[in-house]
């Protein structure tokens, strides 16, 4: 069969300079800052995921398209390369090989080829593989946190430095102690031990109850003292690959809104309910949250520049992108202040996919010169 | 002759599970382990032969108003009955299934042989069918215990299949909701691919 010229492609059929290509080559550029910044605090091995993701993110595209006797060209417009990356962004640094290989393949076979390709999943394909990651390996996914930077001290075994360091660290709120942990984390922790303590104090144990209150905001403090604004801006902190460099995330963007692929309300509503969110509940009391920390801190700004605003999985509608931006918003925040993880971003985006087609019902525009029937 | 047709019909050409995906909710939930599976088969092969024979012999008593709350108080009858024989010399597998055997009632498996076969043939057919479709049901759950149990915990009928190496990082996901329902897909998306290799396109 020769496919060369004439492909069939979902509509609309109107040409423009856009193509599916350009726009994925795009959005594979702004991605690239990021991944030398993560080379950089991480060491090669985050190199490596990355390549070992995308390389079985295009194999597996290839190989789904071959076996449904579809055009096999379809697996180099790009998108298995997007979601390759993503996926890659989206695991901690210290995760042992096979397990970007794993979860690149299944969020392409699964995620993407099962329901008929590019265009045609209901959820991002990436955060569908993280999801699977999660659930299947909760203690990889959980621990592999390399201390930024470690990797040039010789010690490039994180997996044996940083496995998980609850246990220290509700020895020695210390700043040292908690270099590994992403911040997210350790800000569960102390919620965690501000939980406690009221528990405690319920029971009657008040200096139980203040030991625990003191050890939080100890806790808090050391983490101030670590995660300044400065840091979290240039990514030296611990946390998934391609999310801590928060400064050469906005770069790609950048460089996507002035490309015209990045629509900007979706982000903006996402970040935007993300951050009122934070300062409102985020901190021990009302009002007194850190909306900037909660911005910085987590994968949002990957996640909000890059998944939240993926065209084919969040509305079309400008009113539904706003509703979808707010709601995964909500989403993050809830999970992140009341709900078992400490980072929310990803199970958020992966809900609000889930109603996309409801929103994009409700969100219709008029007809331009239709009449509103009268009942 | 017919009675041979009766007898297979519900093994491959209508799986209650693949073909008719009836009995979906004791399927997905306790198949986790072979062990379950051939258990919650067992059981479930049990009430349907025995409800089938007896509404096959009542068929032409029971007006058919109340056939419905009839077939119930049947089927019902004979759950109580693998229920307390089970948790009496079966413990360990009674509470792994836990609420799962009292649910046998309302499966659906068993109430549609009662109205769609039973109902309206006579006993031997009846309960030729019964077995056929209790075999066809226990095979299917056995199918997707096996991919479950080897891969979220490395092992089949509680034999180390896998090795050790695997079974410290098993695909947990396997064994808890979402993998039975993706694995699910996978199975009937393998018998759809079948048929249509088979019968062509209808």
């Amino acid at each position: 069969m020769e496919h060369k010229r004439f492909e069939l492609a979902m509509s609309p059929h109107v040409g423009t300079q856009q193509s599916t290509r350009k726009i994925m080559f795009d959005v594979v550029i702004a991605l690239l800052p990021a991944l030398a910044a993560a080379t950089w605090f991480f060491g090669p091995g985050a190199l490596l995921i990355v390549a070992l993701s995308v390389a079985t993110a295009v194999l597996a595209e290839y190989l789904c398209l071959k076996f449904m006797k579809r055009p096999v060209s379809f697996a180099f417009d790009g998108s298995a390369i997007v979601t390759g990356i993503l996926l890659a962004y989206n695991v901690p640094p210290g995760v042992p090989w096979w397990l970007p290989v794993l979860g690149s393949a299944f969020a392409i076979v699964v995620g993407k080829q099962a329901f008929g390709g590019l265009g045609h999943n209901i959820v991002n394909p990436a955060l569908l593989g993280r999801a699977f990651l999660m659930a299947s390996f909760p203690i990889l996914m959980t621990a592999g946190w390399t201390a930024p930077e470690e990797w040039r001290n010789g010690q490039d075994n994180p997996w044996e430095t940083n496995g998980i360091v609850q246990e220290e660290l509700l020895e020695m709120p210390n700043a040292d102690a908690i270099s590994g942990a992403t911040p997210l984390n350790v800000l569960k922790q102390s919620f965690d031990l501000d939980k406690s303590a009221a528990l405690a104090d319920e029971e009657g144990n008040h200096a139980e109850a203040a030991e625990l209150g003191a050890r939080a905001s100890g806790i808090r403090h050391a983490l101030s003292q670590k995660s300044t604004y400065l840091n979290l801006l240039v990514g030296r902190r611990g946390g998934c690959i391609g999310e801590t460099s928060v400064l050469l995330l906005l770069a790609g963007a950048l460089f996507l809104i002035i490309r015209g692929v990045l629509e900007i309300r979706l982000p903006l509503s996402y970040l935007g309910t993300v951050a009122l969110f934070a300062w409102v509940f985020g901190g021990s009391g009302w009002f007194n949250g850190d909306p900037l920390f909660h911005v910085l801190a987590g994968g949002v700004i990957l996640g909000g520049f890059f998944m939240v605003s993926d065209m084919v999985t969040t509305p079309v509608t400008p009113k539904g992108r706003i509703i979808f931006g707010v709601g995964a918003g909500l989403l993050t925040m809830v999970i992140r202040r009341w709900g078992g993880y400490p980072e929310g971003c990803s199970y958020s985006i992966l809900l609000m996919n889930l109603i996309t087609p409801l929103i994009d019902r409700f969100t219709r525009p008029k007809i331009f010169g239709e009449v509103k029937e009268n009942d | 002759m017919s009675l041979m047709k009766d007898l297979t019909n519900g093994i491959y050409k209508e799986n209650p599970v693949f073909k008719l995906a009836l009995g979906m909710c004791p399927f997905l939930a306790v198949t986790t382990s072979v062990e379950n599976a051939l258990g919650m088969g067992a059981a479930a092969t049990f009430v349907l032969i025995a409800s089938n024979f007896l509404v096959s012999l009542f068929r032409n008593l029971i007006p058919s108003k109340v056939r419905i709350p009839c077939y119930i108080v049947i089927i019902a009858t004979f759950v109580t009955l693998v229920d307390m024989v089970m948790h009496a010399y079966l413990p360990a597998l009674h509470k792994s299934l836990g609420i799962f055997i009292p649910l046998i009632v309302v499966n659906c498996i068993i109430l549609g042989r009662a109205e769609g076969f039973a109902n309206r043939h006579p006993v031997l057919n009846s309960i030729a069918d019964g077995i056929g479709m209790g075999v066809g049901f226990t095979m299917a759950m056995v199918v997707l215990a096996t991919f479950r149990e080897l891969l979220g915990n490395g092992t089949w009928l509680n034999m180390n299949v896998l090795g050790s190496a695997f079974r410290n990082q098993p695909l947990l996901i396997a064994i808890l909701a979402p993998g039975a329902f993706i694995l699910l897909s996978f199975i009937m998306g393998f018998f759809k691919i079948l048929e249509t290799r088979k019968g062509g396109r209808q």
